[in-house]
């Protein structure tokens, strides 16, 4: 539904999104995830055809963006990171001004109008001014904006980071509701949102795609083993330790003590082995088992990992064609 | 520094031969209205308009009033007239030329924030996001302006009224000055929409305009009175002197001229600014 190719974005000598290469299929919901100043917002403002490109090209539903942005917007609805408002006008009245702008027949704008309306949950401010809303209620608004024309494409950039917990929850809601109707791509440096409502994952720092995939895979893949972990209630230690080491397939064991007569162990094995059956029974015969439970990364460390070290590799990177510039000139 | 390359946007480049979409035009004029009248700004522009012609044009018609009836107590008395006033013709000649004036302090008000204030506030990104082209966003701000500007003009019209009571006037006169009026107001519309389509901040685009307009408007009184065709060229330049001929109910071709020229130039500068906005650093 969405293809980027080799998409750049230079602003002077600053490279704001560099190379960057994705597809989004029908139906799907694709995170963006980045920290703040990563290139989230240059890229959503490419792919909506706001920012022209440097280089690369964008496609919308088979249509180029720069050949055909006329046929290509009409395809596609856009919140940006402050929502596009009149905020002298109605709710109604800022909705029926879109559907016109964005085609919407006159025979069918009426039931448009409502549609969006409802499925923003806003009937019952419709005819108020936008002005005398609050944000949580303007970002709604944002986003029946976004799908009065029902496009195939819905690019949401940073739908609920000005909102508070409550409303955050709505919107987010919200878009799940959109889920397959809509193809969506969403930013965002809110990572458990990812992982609620996305199917798969981008993760961009300074500009470049550090990896794409669903965020289970991106947690099996940089685990790269198993974990299991325990906590064990009267035994010590060393006992714990020498106990595991024996069960089959167990290759790597850490014990310590986490209260008086607690012991906590993290008991690991390679991937794809599941050793917990094993390592049940040979604590429970002997002591008390309190606690037994798998560990996969959380987002929130994968996202850690990649935007760490090699975020730092980019930096150095960049900034070598950059002297060579100056020196050409 | 490596210049950047920019793709072809090919949709976009030779939009000028392809009619603009109608419907596209007058959604954006109608919500640029009724921002206008929902907001204070219609209302406040269409109160200070009229009661500033409104002052304007009584005094003149008492003052000519008065020297007309001197007049006639001179044709009494010495059995002929010193001078003959047609009241109605001057009133109305210095009637338009005022409202001219009048519009040049309202106007920048009124322009300043058209593209201004959509960039501002971000909603410059939802209609350049949409299947909008630049030319029918610079035709549609430029109706629902000019819009407001007609609605201006059409409280003037009980004037008429009055002067209809002080003898004959001509309509050909009228006619020629409200289409002078029409002529002068798109042309700086045309001008205000695109100085705002420059700027983030509404008192560099409103201060911009003043700048330009108040340029265009005066520049003749810098023309010496020796004749050359310097000074020629620069009274064409001259806003008021093209509105002048308006004013005594004449039409020629050359101020239409002029004035359509200038409304062309201002939208045609408005469509390329909103193309070159998104090129920017943002």
């Amino acid at each position: 539904m969405i293809t980027v190719q080799h998409l750049t974005k230079r602003f002077g000598a600053h490279v704001a999104v560099d190379d960057l290469s994705f597809e989004v299929g029908a139906g799907e919901v694709l995170g963006f995830l980045g920290p703040n100043g990563a290139g989230k917002t240059t890229t959503m403002r490419m792919v909506t055809g706001y920012l022209p490109p440097s280089r690369g090209s964008v496609s919308i539903d088979g249509r180029d963006l720069l050949r055909h942005p006329i046929e290509a917007k009409r395809r596609l609805g856009y919140l940006p990171e402050t929502p596009p408002l009149y905020p002298e006008l109605t709710i109604r009245q800022f909705l029926n001004f879109v559907a016109d702008i964005k085609d919407v027949p006159k025979s069918r704008r009426r039931p448009a109008v409502d549609r969006a309306i409802d499925r923003a949950s806003l009937r019952e401010v419709a005819d108020k001014r936008i002005s005398t809303l609050s944000k949580g209620f303007k970002q709604r608004v944002g986003l029946a904006q976004a799908i009065v024309h029902e496009p195939a494409v819905l690019i949401l950039d940073e739908p609920t980071s000005s909102l508070d917990p409550k409303q955050r929850v709505e919107v987010r809601d919200l878009i799940a509701a959109l889920k397959g109707e809509h193809t969506v791509v969403l930013s965002t440096h809110i990572l458990p949102e990812v992982s609620q409502v996305t199917d798969r994952v981008v993760i961009i720092n300074r500009g470049r795609v550090m990896a794409i995939d669903s965020p289970d895979n991106l947690s099996q893949r940089l685990r790269g083993k198993e974990e299991v972990i325990v906590e064990v209630g009267g035994a010590t230690a060393a006992e714990v330790r020498e106990a595991l080491t024996s069960v089959p397939g167990v290759d790597r064991v850490q014990a310590e003590d986490l209260a008086p007569g607690v012991i906590a162990a993290r008991v690991g094995s390679a991937l794809g082995t599941d050793v917990r059956g094993d390592v049940a029974r040979a604590l429970s015969a002997r002591w008390q088992l309190l606690a037994l439970r798998t560990e996969s990364l959380s987002l929130e460390e994968i996202f850690l990992k990649l935007t760490g070290d090699d975020g730092q590799g980019a930096e150095t990177r960049d900034q070598r064609p950059e002297t060579g510039a100056v020196e050409g000139a | 520094m490596a210049r950047e390359r920019r793709p072809e946007t090919r949709d976009q480049r030779p939009a000028l031969w392809r009619a603009p979409d109608v419907r596209h035009v007058l959604a954006i004029a109608k919500r640029e209205l009724r921002s206008y009248f929902v907001s204070p700004i219609a209302y406040a522009a269409l109160t200070t308009f009229s009661l500033l012609s409104g002052f304007f044009f009584s005094n003149m018609l008492t003052s000519y009033v008065r020297q007309a009836s001197l007049a006639d107590g001179q044709i009494e008395r010495l059995g002929r007239s010193p001078l003959q006033l047609d009241v109605p013709t001057i009133v109305l000649a210095e009637f338009f030329k005022n409202e001219g004036f009048i519009l040049l302090l309202v106007l920048p008000l009124l322009t300043m924030g058209l593209l201004t204030d959509e960039r501002r506030k971000g909603t410059l990104e939802l209609l350049l996001t949409s299947p909008i082209r630049p030319i029918e966003l610079t035709l549609g701000k430029f109706t629902g302006a000019m819009a407001l500007v007609t609605a201006m003009f059409s409280l003037t019209l009980p004037f008429y009224y009055f002067l209809a009571q002080g003898g004959d006037w001509e309509p050909g006169i009228v006619l020629a000055g409200y289409v002078g009026l029409l002529l002068l107001a798109a042309a700086e519309v045309s001008i205000g929409l695109f100085i705002s389509s420059l700027s983030e901040n509404m008192l560099v685009s409103a201060l911009g305009t003043y700048g330009v307009l108040v340029a265009f408007y005066f520049v003749d009184t810098s023309a010496s009175v020796t004749r050359s065709i310097w000074v020629d060229f620069i009274q064409f330049l001259s806003f008021y002197f093209h509105n002048a001929e308006f004013a005594r109910g004449v039409m020629a071709l050359r101020d239409v001229t002029f004035f359509a020229g200038l409304i062309a130039m201002g939208l045609f500068l408005t469509q390329r600014s909103i193309e070159a906005i998104r090129f920017k650093r943002s």
